[in-house]
């Protein structure tokens, strides 16, 4: 910052001689006295070499200044996004959050590298010239002075609305932006309605709002400009050689001096004060981006460590639920007195209707969200009173959606475990039941997914994200519908691997295809938000209740065909 | 270089404009040359004559050349600002177009955040330098023009003098050149790297967080934009020494003028003032060839950004309507699958000889092991993708030549990821059909079994998924998909594994009402739970991209073969029950 103040100032100061060196030289050109012009010449490309320098110096330093803040904006931003907690990025879209990292950093970049430097730089010239020429001619100098209050007063007009269209511009950019990252990457939805004709009409109403908002925010500027520049170059300009050009038949002020007056006001004064109006505009146009970012910088994770919290040693697996109560919006209780107690090494199912909370009931105990009151007790540690990440690692969590990564296929398994060699990574696939599918690709474990690659079925996505959960060995293994897709067969060969690999560790298994879990050793029925009955498989049958009509209404074929059978032998 | 005619190509439709517009550059440029001369003559001949009254005239010449500059000038860089603009909407309008008809293919193979680049940044570039570089480009063109012959006007020596460094710096130009170019098409690359893997990662970060990877996935972030950085850097570094050199060479030729010209003056062979302004001109000829620094770069910009753009819009859709297809609006629904071969790529076999035929009003069950090529037969018939070999026919016509959208239209698919949109949940329903009414909408999401919890959100069909709204789980994500499906009045019904996060409860009142509605239309329904599809029509048994059964779910059962081994195995328990009821 210094060296780039320093090289700023020099460089100004640099400009300067150039026009008193001319001026020098028409005096006496005027006056014929002799000057040594090999000197003068030497004189001009010093100082041009001079700026050469010192301004390849500088754009140097600037733009590693400017690079340097953007990659180290962009970094903050994206690191403290990925502290933040799943309720963040499921209240705000994607392109938005997109936008804010490369698009808002951009424009800050661009005040930075752009206009600050050039501040500092103006500020010098500035100064430096109303010092000489003050010194040279204070009246001449006051005349040119003249026409400033018209400069500033053109620009207090603008300015609001230059701010307030550029405000808008961002806005709607937003708006297109978020959009079209969806719509994008619902292609498949947006195809099968045929709905592209209107996807672009109204793509297209977006980018026309656009257009209009752009095009008054550059006539703005331009007017703007406009006026200053006939304010500053024209009427500065007029008004300098008519009063310079009297003084000068006065013999008050030599004609070199008048030449320099002119290069002087011109190049190195209005210059200066127009840039120094546009920065403000540039400021105006920066703050809200500016707030978007400080907007995000300031987001509080919703779920922190707490300062004493300490870290989870390894789980045995006791998972108590007291009393737990919660809701993603105030008022709206999703869990209502949720009362749990499992046994380390225990297999646990939720089943229930769509909606009724299971997949809540997981998200607490990997704590992307917090209760709203209760505890969760795991080997009796309250899971505020511990790190989220020592928890978090303890936990494998296959996800309801399954979301795999646009690499090779054995870098997404190996997500699981950073550091784990191709044979554990194989040995996972294996378990998974996937590893004959992968294998029989050419490229095998090299196979990309997405991009420039394959896409997978449903079935054999789903079989990766378990793998990738397997290698992770977690002390507590969370299966949320992670099986759907999969046909009884290729289930029960996984469901065997996880008996082997989850032995003497907690399980919970959520699952809607009951033949999943009838080996639970706690089967969790779940409505709306409440536990209507818990036990084990017989039990529940036995009780006759929800558990057993569903039962009833998914084995019924299969009760009636084996009574069939039954009667036949 | 046929990519900067091809965006020409673009203005075309405003050629008018941009004549008008040039027309006001070379306005603007000629405005620009009396100043020099002005100043000259006051030197000359005003100030040593004490011509006071040509100094008033001078000083409202000047206002008057001033006044008309600054309203052609604005003229000018609204016509600009506005033709900008308006390519901008135009490429942007046209690659969303096409987007939008390229095939599903063309979406698998790519990042989301990457197409988006190519549709929002890359023609932001080529905005800037439409907006910025032609425009200097032009004036500055125009400016040398009238300026040389100006000054060789004025004095042909002293021209020469200045004219003499110009080689030298298009040498040096040249030199640059090379380096910069290959390099801007990295950077625009690295950038997309960096918008891609952005996109993906925030997309994916449950599975980020349920790994606590969030450093791991910063480093890997602090990687692409190290990589962007690094490049950026070079390329500044590249152009500030092109522009440095330029400086110096700037100068020298102008001290040149001034050594040369004072002597001159010495001699009186000129006057100062000729001097004075002979340097002003100078000025011009020597300021665009800096600015073509800035061109320069911003021209390699856009030419990398317009390769990507163009290439966008090159890609051929792989579905396209065939010349003579016809639009075909009330089908029956049969559908043929006539010894149908499909392949994503060639040594990857999906659907192998597929012989299929359907008549409408059927209820088509599709079972088999994962990837057998279940969701691959159903893409076929909504014609995601065309077969490699064979042919499907839908009412006894070949599916490629029926009208895509009419055929689109007809069929109403679920497909096996849910996807909904951030708007209210009316408009997510009615997104198949935007003049549905509130009463059909209620229809349709009672038919999913959604109305009852709607009713309990306070906002009831006005609240807003995802942004300033809620999120829903993934069973009733499947099940506002569905009502989606069943708003349009489908003629062919695809449900692919619709139901597999739904609990039986629930299923079976959804399916209760699909029952309903399947009648008269042809359905196709895969899912693994056999609960599901125990009663349809006739079940497909695929496996390993073949037909391999076809038969009613008691046919099936009674045969031994992949069916029978998935009914044994998820009705095991159920068996061991009733087996164990029986004996004991
Ligand atoms: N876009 C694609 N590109 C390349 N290969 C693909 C693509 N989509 C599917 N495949 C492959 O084609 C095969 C059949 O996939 P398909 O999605 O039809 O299976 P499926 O029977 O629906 O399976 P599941 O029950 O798991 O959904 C799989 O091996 C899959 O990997
Ligand atoms: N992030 C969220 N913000 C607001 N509401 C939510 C959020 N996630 C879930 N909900 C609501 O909470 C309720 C319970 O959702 P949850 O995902 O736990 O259900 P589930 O039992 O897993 O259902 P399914 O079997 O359909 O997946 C639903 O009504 C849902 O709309
Ligand atoms: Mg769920």
């Amino acid at each position: 910052m210094v060296l780039i103040a320093i090289l700023t100032v020099i460089t100004a100061g640099l400009g300067l001689p150039g026009p008193l060196i001319v001026a020098h030289l028409i005096d006496s050109l005027f006056k014929h006295h002799s000057i040594n012009l090999f000197l003068v010449f030497l004189a001009l490309v010093g100082i041009a070499a001079g700026t050469g320098l010192v301004g390849y110096a500088l754009t140097f330093a600037v733009t590693y200044l400017g690079q340097q803040f953007k990659m180290e904006m962009r970094r903050r931003l994206y690191s403290h996004m990925q502290t933040l907690s799943l309720g963040y990025f499921e209240k705000n879209q994607i392109g938005k959050m997109m936008s804010n990292i490369t698009n808002d950093v951009a424009t800050l970049d661009q005040l930075i590298s752009g206009s600050f430097v050039r501040l500092m730089q103006d500020s010098a010239t500035l100064i430096g010239v109303l010092v000489i020429v003050f010194i040279k001619d204070w009246k001449l100098a006051l005349v040119a002075l003249s026409v400033s209050p018209f400069y500033v007063a053109n620009y207090l007009l603008h300015i609001g609305h230059i701010k307030k269209a550029a405000d808008d511009v961002r806005e709607e950019r937003d708006v297109m932006l978020g959009d079209l990252q969806e719509k994008l990457a619902g292609a498949m939805v947006v195809k099968s309605y045929a709905k592209e004709r209107t996807e672009v009409r109204q793509f297209v109403g977006q980018t026309r709002n656009l257009l209009d908002l752009n095009v008054d925010l550059s006539m703005l500027g331009t007017r703007l400009w406009t006026i200053a520049e006939f304010i500053g170059s024209g009427c500065g300009v007029a008004l300098i050689i008519w009063y310079g050009g009297r003084e000068e038949m006065m013999n008050r002020l030599s004609p070199g001096n008048l030449v320099a007056f002119i290069s002087f006001i011109t190049g190195y004064m209005y210059g200066p004060i127009l840039r120094l109006i546009q920065l403000n505009d540039q400021f105006a146009r920066t703050n809200a981006a500016l707030n978007r970012i400080f907007g995000t910088l300031d987001t509080e994770p919703n779920i922190q460590n707490k300062p004493e919290a300490k870290v989870m040693p390894d789980i045995k697996g006791h998972v108590e639920y007291k009393h737990v109560w919660f809701e993603y919006e105030p008022g709206q209780p999703v869990l209502k007195d949720i009362n749990l107690d499992i046994k380390p090494g225990m297999m646990v199912a939720f089943v229930g209707q769509s909606g009724s909370g299971k997949t809540t009931m997981i998200n607490l105990l990997s704590r992307h969200y917090d209760v709203t009151d209760g505890a969760i007790l795991v080997d009796g540690y309250d899971l505020r009173d511990v790190t989220i990440d020592s928890l978090r690692k303890q936990v494998g969590v296959v996800i309801q959606e399954t979301i795999l990564f646009n690499t090779s296929i054995r870098e997404n398994i190996r997500y699981g475990k950073l550091d784990a060699t191709n044979e554990e990574v194989e040995e996972a696939a294996r378990a998974a039941n996937i590893a004959h599918v992968i294998e029989a690709l050419p490229k095998g474990y090299d196979t990309l997914i997405g991009e420039s690659g394959i896409k997978l079925s449903g079935g054999e996505k789903q079989r990766i994200a378990i793998a990738r959960a397997i290698l992770s060995d977690p002390r507590i293994l969370v299966l949320d519908e992670a099986t759907s897709s999969l046909d009884s067969e290729t289930e029960s060969l996984i469901q065997e691997a996880l008996d082997h690999l989850m032995k003497g560790r907690t399980s919970f298994v959520v699952a809607h295809r009951l033949s999943t879990i009838v080996a639970s050793d706690l089967i969790v029925v779940m409505e709306k938000g409440v536990i209507r009955e818990a036990g084990s498989h017989i039990e529940l049958l036995q009780q006759g209740g929800i558990y057993a009509s569903l039962y009833n209404q998914q084995f019924k074929v299969a009760l009636e065909s084996r009574e069939a059978e039954g009667v036949k032998l | 270089m046929s990519n900067f005619r091809r965006l020409l190509g673009y203005l075309r439709p405003y050629r008018y404009r941009v004549f008008l517009a040039v027309f006001l550059m070379f306005m603007v440029t000629l405005t620009a040359l009396p100043l020099p001369r002005i100043i000259q003559f006051v030197i000359d001949r005003v100030l040593p004559h004490h011509m006071w009254h040509t100094l008033n005239w001078i000083f409202w010449i000047i206002i008057g050349i001033y006044l008309f500059r600054g309203i052609v000038s604005f003229s000018l860089n609204y016509l600009i600002g506005w033709l900008g603009q308006r390519v901008v909407f135009d490429l942007r309008f046209h690659s969303y177009r096409h987007l939008n008809r390229l095939s599903l293919s063309y979406y698998d193979q790519r990042q989301t955040g990457k197409i988006m680049a190519r549709a929002v940044d890359d023609i932001n570039v080529i905005q800037y330098m439409i907006t910025g570089g032609f425009v200097t480009l032009i004036t500055d063109m125009l400016t040398l023009v009238l300026v040389i012959p100006v000054i060789f006007l004025m004095n042909v020596k002293l021209a020469l003098i200045a004219m003499a460094v110009v080689p030298i710096y298009v040498f040096n130009y040249k030199l640059f050149l090379k380096k910069i170019r290959p390099l801007s098409v990295e950077i625009r690359k690295s950038w997309d790297a960096l918008i891609g893997t952005l996109q993906e990662k925030i997309s994916g970060i449950t599975v980020v967080k349920a790994f606590v990877r969030e450093n791991f996935e910063t480093e890997q972030f602090i990687k692409t934009i190290r990589l962007n950085y690094d490049l950026q850097m070079t390329q500044a570094t590249l152009n500030r020494i092109l522009a440095a050199t330029a400086t110096i060479i700037r100068a020298v030729g102008t001290g040149l003028v001034y050594w040369i010209g004072a002597k001159l003056v010495g001699v009186h062979t000129l006057k100062v003032g000729e001097l004075v302004a002979f340097t002003g001109y100078i000025g011009y000829l020597y300021d665009p060839a800096l600015r073509l620094v800035d061109f320069n770069v911003q021209a390699q910009w856009a030419g990398a950004s317009m390769d990507r753009v163009f290439e966008v819009l090159d890609t051929r859709p792989e579905i396209t309507d065939a010349p003579n297809a016809k639009s075909m609006s009330n089908l029956k629904g049969s559908v043929t699958f006539r010894h149908v071969s499909f392949g994503y790529s060639r040594d990857n076999q999906a659907l192998i000889d597929i012989n299929l035929d359907v008549q409408p009003g059927e209820v088509i069950a599709i079972v088999g092991p994962s990837g057998a090529g279940k969701t691959t037969l159903v893409n076929l018939i909504a014609r995601f993708y065309d077969a490699t070999e064979g042919a499907i026919l839908i009412d006894g016509v070949d599916i490629r030549q029926i009208r895509l959208e009419s055929v689109r239209r007809q069929i109403g698919y679920v497909s096996q990821e849910s996807l909904l949109f951030s708007v209210s949940l009316a408009e997510n329903i009615r997104y198949g059909r935007n003049d549905a009414t509130r009463e059909q909408i209620i229809q349709a999401a009672k038919n999913a079994d959604l109305h009852d919890f709607i009713m309990t959100l306070p906002d009831g069909y006005d609240t807003k998924i995802g942004e300033e709204g809620i999120k829903l789980s993934v069973g009733q994500k499947q099940r506002m998909a569905i009502a989606r499906a069943t708003l349009t009045n489908p003629r062919i019904l695809i449900l692919d594994d619709a139901t597999s996060a739904l609990d039986s409860k629930t299923e079976a009142n959804v399916q209760a009402a699909l029952e309903k509605l399947m009648k008269g239309r042809t359905n196709f329904v895969i899912a693994h739970r056999l609960a599901t599809i125990m009663n349809a029509d006739r079940i497909v048994v695929m496996d390993k991209g073949r037909i391999v059964d076809i038969g009613t779910h008691a046919e099936l059962v009674a045969r031994e073969g992949v069916y029978q081994n998935l009914y044994n195995e998820q009705f095991k328990s159920a068996q061991d029950e009733a087996l164990a009821e029986l004996l004991g």
